[in-house]
């Protein structure tokens, strides 16, 4: 009486406030099949995950595993009902060997209740080399493997609790091709004894050497399900873009802000930061918007980081007008001009608990080295004034910053900065977490900037909002700026293929 | 139209702690008046303030330092130490025989102690920052090891023994204006404003709550957080040295241990009076509530005549209804 589906997801919707992650999604996933789910960021993948393996509740739908419906799961019930996840990042304890890393769940006891560490390394051995084939020494600390065994043995972890469903979110990340050719061995074998895995990754070329469906997401809704060899690549990615439905309501007015003869004011050389950022060299000029493009963890973050002075790299320059002005730390960039929105606000851009007038002030303050005595009044008007130019919306400018919306709360951030006299901009993701009217006032804000004549990075994961603002984007991928993107070369669909590594040159 | 109020006072609940420790302090003193109507006269009034003198400067230092989210722990060790050092600088100076060649340090050998101590405060406080911040290891711990350290080697010095003063060092401690006010007291509401400015009307103090309420924003926006945190021990150490030098003044002599119990009652204090300790919230008013407070108790636990053994323990449930009454409140929001 076995179903063919081993899962059903009914109608799954969630949502969070300004966002519906997931809107009425219906995905099944037969037995022994490995089906790929790919989507932009923010399509929705995570979340769906999430909700399988019980760490997100679901606001409605139902969940049919093996014929048995439930409207929710927790992740002790997941892994009961056989369903594994392997994160991205590595979940695993360094200071334990791997046998016990592995066995972590339920490690095998002597009598007197110690572990029993001799037949646990038996296990693992056998497990490792027997079942799945990875080179491991069970016996040896986790601290001394490398990257690529250190996901190996994740992945033997989902092995060794009979898993029906493997969750596997992008994999293949950290490891290397001989990594890569193991696993998917892994995952064929075990499919044929009847293994289902929802498999997520970026790279589209895996999707079709390891997979037998994908399913396509798009900001939270499903697009479609098909079979891998009677779908192409390009079809993948028309599915991702779909009908350009562009988040925002702004549309800016599409000026040639560049004269392409003019010497370019800002100039980023060759920055290196081993393996994470790697030899990034372009240029902006004054009143521009360059865009930064790419997949999350493709190094957009970082290399501002480096250019910000935030973190140590192993090369770079960064020049203003032909001068060298490479800071050497935040309070060193901030002094020559520049200015960062991190893409956290709330873990490195805004002191929660002080007001909004502290959190404006800050980085003036710190620039200014003479200034001791705080002139309170001075202060808050001036701080009121810039508050007042962008609108933030608060009863009083000594309301402190953690109860203001989404969208006000970056407006703060934007503010200090601007408060600062910053000339040199970046936007870490200016937009996330803020509410649709919020995010065309702050775009609206951005281009009134450049138009003041000073220089604007935007990096952000939601290519529509680079199409709609930026002159030119550049693309990363794998820490490397693939390529530049200009003009009526700027849509979606080239962002994503070159995100992706699908740019067909020439 | 906007209201009137700034910087320090933005922080709105804050300003209901303190309004709540304050009943609290007033409801204190009617109880114990009326259980004895001694403890209102203004002689014990005085005293009260008096002895909470020493504790109210160190803890302006360790509020300070809490509001950066920094703790010192080794306050008490600290103070302990420096008694001992000027103590015996002192009593030193006082056994020269008037006809010696170097008759001359009789004189001036209390300039030298204090001088002596004040530097002393400073180099204690920069070891404790230079640590904290090389290690990069949670300043409680740091902190915790050097206050072993500091009464290490002021049992060493000592042979754990007492140095006696001679009635020579009375003045910071012991002397009345107008045979009415105790000096210290002033020094205790010089520092208490002084702190008060430093808070509220300073770059720098604008800066302890920027560091202590997201460290990392403060940094990304290109404040100094380690020279922040490095000028807050140093605060704190010149602090310790202006209370040993009443403490030691008033007490006339030096233990190795004088001052152990400063650490804990200092910190306490400040915690009691709403400084958050995750640090960015309190302000000058409540670290000098607080310090009320825990002198209040113990007073009024001796003019109640209440066995003095219980101080400790309604000094603790103190400290644990004030952090729970915040934790809640906090968690309200």
């Amino acid at each position: 009486m076995k179903t063919t589906n081993i899962l059903e997801a009914k109608a799954i919707s969630k949502s969070y406030p300004g966002v519906h992650a997931l809107e009425s999604i219906d995905i099944e996933l037969k037995r022994g099949e490995v089906h790929a789910l790919v989507g932009q960021n923010g399509a929705g993948k995570s979340t769906f995950i999430e909700i399988i393996a019980g760490s997100i509740q679901p606001d409605s739908g139902r969940i049919v595993l093996d014929g048995k419906e439930y409207t929710h799961l927790n992740p002790s019930l997941s892994i009961e009902l056989g369903i594994q996840t392997v994160h991205q990042e590595n979940q695993l304890v360094d200071e334990l060997t791997v046998a016990e890393n592995i066995y972590l769940y339920d490690l095998p006891q002597t009598r007197l209740g110690f572990v029993n560490l001799p037949t646990c390394i038996e296990m693992a051995d056998k497990l490792l080399q027997d079942d799945l084939g990875i080179e491991a020494k069970s016996s040896s600390k986790l601290s001394s493997l490398t990257f690529v065994e250190k996901k190996l043995v994740s992945i033997a972890k989902a092995f060794s609790r009979k898993a029906k469903i493997l969750i596997l979110d992008e994999p293949t990340a950290s490891l290397d091709n001989s990594g890569k050719k193991v696993l998917f061995e892994i995952i064929r074998r075990y499919s044929e004894l009847g293994l289902s895995t929802i498999y997520i990754s970026h790279n589209l070329s895996e999707i079709f050497e390891v997979c037998t469906r994908v399913t396509t997401l798009k900001d939270g809704k499903r697009i479609g399900s098909n079979n891998v060899r009677e779908i192409d690549m390009n079809k993948i990615v028309q599915e991702m873009i779909g009908r350009s439905s562009l988040a925002i309501s702004y549309d800016r007015e599409q000026v040639k802000r560049i004269k392409s003869k003019e010497k370019p004011e800002l100039e980023i050389k060759d920055y290196y930061s081993q393996g994470v950022v790697d030899h990034v060299t372009f240029s902006v000029q004054r009143g521009e918007i360059f865009g930064l493009g790419g997949l999350v963890g493709a190094g957009r973050t970082e290399l501002a980081r480096l250019i910000f002075g935030l973190d140590r790299k192993d090369s770079g320059n960064l020049l203003f007008e032909g001068k060298d002005i490479t800071p050497t730390s935040p309070y060193d960039a901030i002094s020559k001009g520049l200015g960062y929105l991190t893409e956290d606000k709330k873990d490195s851009g805004l002191v929660l608990i002080q007001p909004i007038f502290e959190n404006i002030s800050m980085v003036k303050l710190a620039k200014n080295k003479k200034v001791r005595m705080l002139n309170l009044r001075q202060e808050r008007d001036d701080t009121e004034k810039v508050a007042n130019q962008l609108a933030i919306k608060t009863p009083s400018i000594a309301q402190k910053v953690i109860n203001l919306s989404g969208g006000n709360q970056q407006k703060v951030v934007m503010a200090k900065w601007l408060f600062a006299e910053s000339e040199i901009i970046i936007f870490d993701e200016p937009t996330v977490g803020v509410d649709v009217e919020s995010k065309s006032e702050i775009f609206k804000l951005i281009d009134n900037l450049a138009r003041e004549g000073k220089i604007i990075i935007i990096i952000s994961s939601d290519n529509s909002e680079l199409v709609a603002v930026c002159d030119r984007i550049g693309i990363m991928q794998f820490g490397k700026l693939v390529t530049i993107l200009e003009g009526s070369q700027i849509n979606e669909e080239n962002i994503l293929k070159n995100s992706l590594g699908m740019s067909e040159k020439g | 139209m906007k209201p009137k109020k700034t910087a320090g006072e933005g922080k709105g609940k804050r300003m209901d702690q303190s309004l709540l420790l304050l009943i609290l302090i007033v409801a204190l003193c009617i109880i114990t008046t009326l259980v004895n109507p001694r403890f209102i006269n203004i002689t014990n009034l005085i005293n009260i303030l008096q002895q909470i003198s020493v504790l109210g400067i160190v803890a302006c230092g360790v509020g300070m330092l809490l509001i950066a989210s920094e703790i010192d722990i080794s306050v008490g060790a600290q103070v302990s130490l420096m008694g001992i050092v000027l103590a015996n600088i002192i009593q030193k100076g006082g056994e020269i025989p008037p006809d010696a060649p170097n008759a001359w340090l009789i004189e001036w050998s209390i300039p030298i102690a204090i001088v002596v101590t004040f530097i002393m405060g400073a180099v204690l406080g920069f070891i404790n920052g230079i640590t904290v911040i090389k290690s990069r290891a949670a300043s409680f711990i740091i902190t915790l090891g050097f206050g072993s350290v500091y009464t290490g080697i002021a049992l060493l010095v000592s042979g754990g023994g007492s140095f006696m003063l001679f009635g020579r060092f009375e003045t910071l401690g012991r002397v009345k204006i107008f045979n009415f006010l105790p000096v210290s007291i002033l020094f205790l509401f010089g520092v208490a404003i002084l702190t008060y400015v430093i808070l509220k009307y300073t770059k720098y103090g604008r800066f302890l709550y920027s560091v202590g309420g997201n460290r990392m924003a403060a940094f990304v926006s290109g404040i100094n957080t380690n020279s922040v945190i490095m000028k807050g021990f140093i605060i704190v150490g010149i602090l310790n040295a202006l209370a040993a030098l009443i403490l030691i003044s008033r007490v006339g002599t030096a233990l190795a241990t004088t001052a152990g119990a400063y650490s804990l009652d200092a910190l306490a204090s400040v915690v009691v009076g709403g400084v958050a300790i995750t640090g960015g919230k309190g302000n000058a008013l409540s670290i000098f509530l607080g310090v009320l407070l825990i002198g209040l108790v113990s007073n009024a636990l001796v003019i109640m005549n209440i066995n003095p053994y219980f101080r400790s323990m309604t000094i603790g449930l103190i400290i644990i209804i004030a952090v729970t009454f915040s934790g809640l409140s906090d968690k309200r929001k």
